[in-house]
C-alpha cells in the first residue's frame, strides 16, 4: 500500500514538472517580443512614480531654500523664549511674518508649489481620495472643521481666529517631510505651506482637494 | 497578556465603577497625582467663567495641582485680549493658588501658543511630563505626521511599564458626539501603539459633551470638550458609551494613587455627573535599571 503510493506520488510529481516545463515553454514561444499590457502599465506606474518622486525633490529643495531665508530672518530678530506675555508672542509673529514678506517681496503662487510639484501632490492626493483609505480620508476633513469661505493669497497672514481643518494622516504620511517652521494646511479645497512661526502664508495649491467630503 | 490586561479592565469596569454620586470621595492619599481636565474651554464666556469658579471651589476641598487642557484653549483670536479674557481671568484664583495648566493644541488654536509660559508646552507642539508616577503624553492631533509618530512611539517605549501612562490631545479616538465624532482615520494610526506600549488612559476633547467611553482594547478613554463650550444634545448615547452628559458644561477631577485611578465629572453647578475607580492593569515590573528617570 505505501509502495503504491509512493510510485503514484512520484508519477504525479513527474507529470506536473513535465507540463510545468511544456506549459512554460510553450508560453514562451507565445509571447511577444513587445511587453504586454501589464508590463506597460507597470513601466507607466514607474513613470509616474519618478516623476512625483522628482516633483517632491523640486518641491523639498524649494523649501529648504525658504526655510533658509526664514532662518536668517528670525536671526535678525531677538530670540522668543516661552514668555507670560502674550503680546511677546503675537509682536514676534508679526514682526517676523513683516521682515519674510519684506525679503520676499515679489513671492507669488507657484515658487515653492512649482508645477512638477503641484502635479506630484495632485497625484497622491488623487489616489489618496480614490483609493481604499479615500472615505476615511473624506471623514477626517468633514470631522476637522472644514472651512467654506476663506481665500488666502501667499505673503498673507493666516487669519486669526479661523480654525484649522485637520488634516488627514494618511494624507500628510504620503506628503513629503517638512521642516519644523513649515506645515502644510487644508484651507477650503486648497493645499497651503504655511510658516508656523509666522503665521504666514508661503505657497498654496488652489482647488487640490476634492470637493465631496 | 493582552487578555489578561482586557479582564482586568473589564471587571474594574463592572465592579468598581460604582460608586454612587452622593457617595463618592476622593481617598486625598499622600502623594497621590491630583489633577483636573478640561477642554474646548475658551471662549470667554459666561460658561467658561462659571466652570472655572465652580473648579476653584472644589479646589478648596480636592486641591489638584494642575490641569490638562485638551485643546480648544483659545477660541477665536490670539491676540493678548484673547489670553486675558479666555484664560487668564476665568483661571485666575487657581493660576493664584499655583495650580500649574499644560496644554494640549486643538483646531482653533494657534500653534504658537506653544510659547506662552503658563500652558507648559515646553516650546513643542508635543510633549511629556511626568507627576509622580504618572507619565503624561501630550499629542498634537491636527498634525500627526511622521515625526510625531516616532516621537510617540520611543517616548512611550522609553516610558516602561512601571508608571501610568496617560496620553491626550484634542481628536476622540472615540466619540459618541453628533457633530464629530470618533476619529476613525488618527485611531487607526495611533491606537496600535497605544495598545502596544500599554497606554492606560486617554482623554480628549473636540465634541463639545461628556463621555466615558467603555474600555476599548484596554485603554480607558474620557472625552470631555464641554468646559466652556456646550452642544446640547449632541450625545447619541451609543454601544461604546458608558457615561455621557450634554446638558450642562462639565470638568473633571481624576487622583491616581498606585494602581488605582479615582475620577469625577462636575457640572458647572455642581452636580455629578460620572464618578469611580478604575484600576490599572497588572504589568509585569521593570528591573531596577531600566525605565524613565
Amino acid at each position: 500500500m505505501n509502495t503504491n503510493l509512493a510510485i503514484q506520488h512520484a508519477l504525479g510529481a513527474v507529470l506536473f514538472l513535465t507540463s510545468s516545463c511544456f506549459a512554460s515553454n510553450s508560453q514562451a514561444s507565445q509571447d511577444p517580443p513587445t511587453a504586454g499590457p501589464k508590463q506597460e502599465e507597470s513601466a507607466e506606474a514607474k513613470e509616474l512614480e519618478a516623476k512625483t518622486a522628482a516633483g517632491f525633490k523640486e518641491f523639498q529643495e524649494r523649501v529648504d531654500a525658504y526655510v533658509k531665508l526664514h532662518k536668517s530672518v528670525a536671526g535678525s530678530l531677538p530670540n522668543i523664549k516661552p514668555t507670560t506675555e502674550p503680546e511677546k508672542i503675537t509682536d514676534h509673529q508679526r514682526e517676523l511674518a513683516q521682515r519674510i514678506r519684506e525679503a520676499r517681496p515679489h513671492a507669488r503662487r507657484g515658487e515653492i508649489f512649482t508645477e512638477n510639484a503641484k502635479d506630484a501632490f495632485r497625484r497622491v492626493i488623487t489616489a489618496e481620495f480614490q483609493g481604499p483609505h479615500g472615505r476615511k480620508a473624506r471623514t477626517t476633513i468633514r470631522q476637522g472643521e472644514p472651512l467654506k469661505k476663506v481665500h488666502l493669497q501667499v505673503n498673507e497672514s493666516y487669519p486669526d481666529g479661523v480654525p484649522f481643518t485637520t488634516l488627514p494622516p494618511s494624507l500628510l504620511l504620503k506628503f513629503p517631510k517638512l521642516p519644523e517652521q513649515v506645515a502644510y494646511r487644508i484651507v477650503v479645497h486648497d493645499l497651503v505651506l504655511i510658516d508656523v512661526e509666522a503665521n504666514l502664508v508661503v505657497d498654496r495649491i488652489p482647488e487640490i482637494i476634492p470637493n465631496n467630503f | 497578556m493582552q487578555k489578561l490586561r482586557f479582564l482586568v479592565l473589564t471587571l474594574a469596569s463592572f465592579v468598581l465603577v460604582s460608586a454612587r454620586a452622593d457617595e463618592f470621595k476622593f481617598p486625598l492619599k499622600s502623594n497621590s497625582v491630583r489633577f483636573a481636565a478640561i477642554g474646548d474651554m475658551g471662549t470667554g464666556e459666561a460658561g467658561q467663567y462659571e466652570t472655572a469658579q465652580r473648579m476653584f471651589i472644589v479646589h478648596r476641598t480636592f486641591p489638584f495641582e494642575f490641569v490638562i487642557m485638551l485643546g480648544d484653549n483659545i477660541y477665536g483670536g490670539s491676540s493678548p485680549k484673547d489670553f486675558a479674557k479666555k484664560f487668564e481671568i476665568p483661571y485666575k484664583p487657581l493660576l493664584d493658588a499655583g495650580v500649574k495648566f499644560y496644554a494640549s493644541l486643538g483646531n482653533h488654536d494657534n500653534p504658537n501658543e506653544r510659547l506662552y509660559k503658563p500652558f507648559n508646552m515646553s516650546d513643542s507642539n508635543y510633549y511629556t511630563f511626568k507627576k509622580g508616577n504618572v507619565r503624561f503624553f501630550v499629542l498634537d492631533s491636527n498634525y500627526m505626521d511622521a515625526k510625531q509618530l516616532a516621537w510617540l512611539e520611543k517616548q512611550l517605549k522609553d516610558a516602561g511599564n512601571n508608571d501610568w501612562k496617560i496620553c491626550y490631545f484634542h481628536h476622540p479616538l472615540y466619540s459618541s458626539g453628533k457633530t464629530h465624532g470618533s476619529s476613525i482615520e488618527l485611531r487607526g494610526l495611533i491606537e496600535p501603539i497605544f495598545v502596544k506600549y500599554g497606554v492606560d488612559a486617554v482623554f480628549s476633547g473636540h465634541d463639545h459633551v461628556y463621555e466615558r467611553v467603555k474600555p476599548e482594547k484596554g485603554i480607558y478613554y474620557f472625552l470631555e470638550g464641554s468646559s466652556g463650550q456646550l452642544r446640547p444634545g449632541d450625545l447619541a448615547r451609543s454601544s461604546i458609551t458608558e457615561q455621557g452628559n450634554d446638558s450642562d458644561r462639565t470638568f473633571m477631577l481624576i487622583e491616581i494613587s498606585g494602581d488605582e485611578m479615582y475620577f469625577q465629572t462636575l457640572s458647572r453647578t455642581g452636580s455629578q455627573i460620572d464618578s469611580g475607580v478604575l484600576r490599572r492593569p497588572v504589568r509585569t515590573p521593570e528591573p531596577a535599571t531600566a525605565g524613565t528617570k
